[in-house]
């Protein structure tokens, strides 16, 4: 991938990381856990913009939060909330259609 | 040791959100800190050098910060840019001009010298150029921050189309403007607008005529000729700005080289007023007055002109 469309990707990048949140934390997580877990599905995000966003949208509603004072180290534990779901169905359905109308554009170059 | 760099990498962080979420954000931020450090030194890192780049990744604290709290990380953003750019240079377009005129006004009334008149009036120009940048900025700085709202834009926004500044209307008031002002030149010596027992008193110096009155007419006559131009030919050119550039000069130097040297107004209306009023300085405030109006519509004549020249040209 040349640095000559970085802008582009990270354009289109935009807002997957809102839906890799909200599937991935149907099990509760960490902040740092998540980065790595976000990481690990070709998700790379930066730590600065992953942690003001767990806050956003735990405001928002679509996250829950909770303390985990079991270990040594307590953590503070998101999960996606009721409404966080019905928000990743919505824009997972929406990927898909934005999926199949980017195929249909490609199919008619051939 | 080790734990002050992280601590005060967190304190920066902290100290600019609202108190309610301090707390939960410094518990929070430290652990998701020390579990990064630990990933590092896990991956062979010294445990210093683990830290120092832990945070480095994080960055800039206020950058953070402005994360936390979702506060704008600009000034104006683009909702508010183009109304903020508009009025300002609109406001700059009129405002210092005029403190500058006013300024200069009163200093010349005062009787000040030509250095202090030049010196204050630039100054006071200057200041309030500064002062309008400084408030008109900080009141969209406080909207951008507040979410108050601007009307949507729509087409009656839209800027007049240059063309109009050349129609009928203008050739109309122009022509009817000159007629007016020869005629009360040639009034003021035939029949006078003074008239004391009976007597004509004309506010012109009667020895201006005939030569200097000629030159007077021909101008107006020379301003009634590119009216008529600027309406045949529709829009305004460089030519045609350069035409109104001389015109203007020409008129405004003879105007106030009379009046400078004292020959524009008739010496016996000058004895009349004074006697009339009682107040000597009278006149020398008038000439000041009349001089400054002279110079004030003849730069603002030739601006005029080549804005609309600027504007017409083809881009």
């Amino acid at each position: 991938m040349g640095e000559e469309f970085d802008n582009h990707l990270q354009e289109l990048r935009r807002g997957t990381v809102v839906l890799a949140c909200l599937q991935l934390l149907r099990v509760p997580g960490y902040g740092y856990g998540l980065l790595e877990a976000l990481d690990g599905r070709g998700f790379s995000t930066d730590a600065n913009t992953l942690y003001p966003l767990l806050r956003r949208l735990e405001k928002q509603g679509l996250l829950t939060s909770e303390w985990n004072t079991d270990e040594a180290r307590p953590r503070k534990f998101y999960r996606t909330s009721p409404a966080g779901s019905r928000l990743a169905h919505v824009l997972t359905a929406d990927w898909r259609q934005l999926t199949a109308a980017i195929d249909s554009l490609s199919d008619q170059e051939h | 040791m080790t734990a002050t760099l992280t601590q005060r990498y967190i304190a920066a962080t902290v100290h600019s959100l609202p108190p309610s979420s301090q707390d939960d954000v410094r518990a929070e931020l430290s652990a998701s800190i020390a579990d990064a450090v630990e990933a590092r030194i896990e991956n062979g890192e010294p445990p210093e050098a683990a830290e120092r780049s832990a945070l480095n990744e994080l960055g800039d604290p206020a950058l953070l910060a402005a994360g936390f709290a979702d506060r704008p990380l600009h000034l104006i953003g683009p909702r508010y840019y183009p109304t903020w750019w508009r009025l300002l240079k609109l406001l700059l377009a009129i405002v210092p001009a005029c403190v500058l005129g006013a300024v200069a006004l009163g200093q010349a009334l005062a009787g000040e010298g030509p250095g202090q008149i030049i010196g204050q009036s630039i100054a006071a120009a200057l200041s309030t150029a500064l002062h309008l940048c400084f408030w008109v900025t900080l009141v969209f700085v406080i909207l951008e921050r507040t979410g108050a709202g601007l009307p949507d834009w729509t087409v009656d926004n839209l800027p007049e189309a240059p063309e109009s500044a050349s129609g009928r209307v203008n050739l109309i008031a122009s022509l009817a403007f000159l007629g007016l002002a020869a005629g009360a030149l040639t009034w003021d010596r035939s029949a006078g607008f003074v008239r004391i027992a009976g007597e004509t008193v004309p506010v012109l110096n009667p020895s201006l005529w005939p030569w200097w009155m000629t030159g007077l007419l021909a101008l107006l006559a020379a301003e009634a000729a590119f009216a008529v131009v600027l309406f045949a030919r529709r829009r305004w050119s460089a030519a045609l700005a350069v035409a109104n550039t001389a015109i203007a000069v020409l008129f405004a130097s003879l105007a106030l080289t009379l009046l400078g040297r004292g020959q524009l107004v008739n010496p016996e209306f000058v004895v009349l007023i004074v006697e009339r009023t009682g107040s000597s300085d009278l006149p020398r405030i008038l000439g000041v007055l009349v001089a400054f109006s002279v110079a004030a519509i003849g730069v603002w004549d030739v601006v005029d002109g080549w804005l609309k020249a600027r504007r017409a040209a083809p881009s």
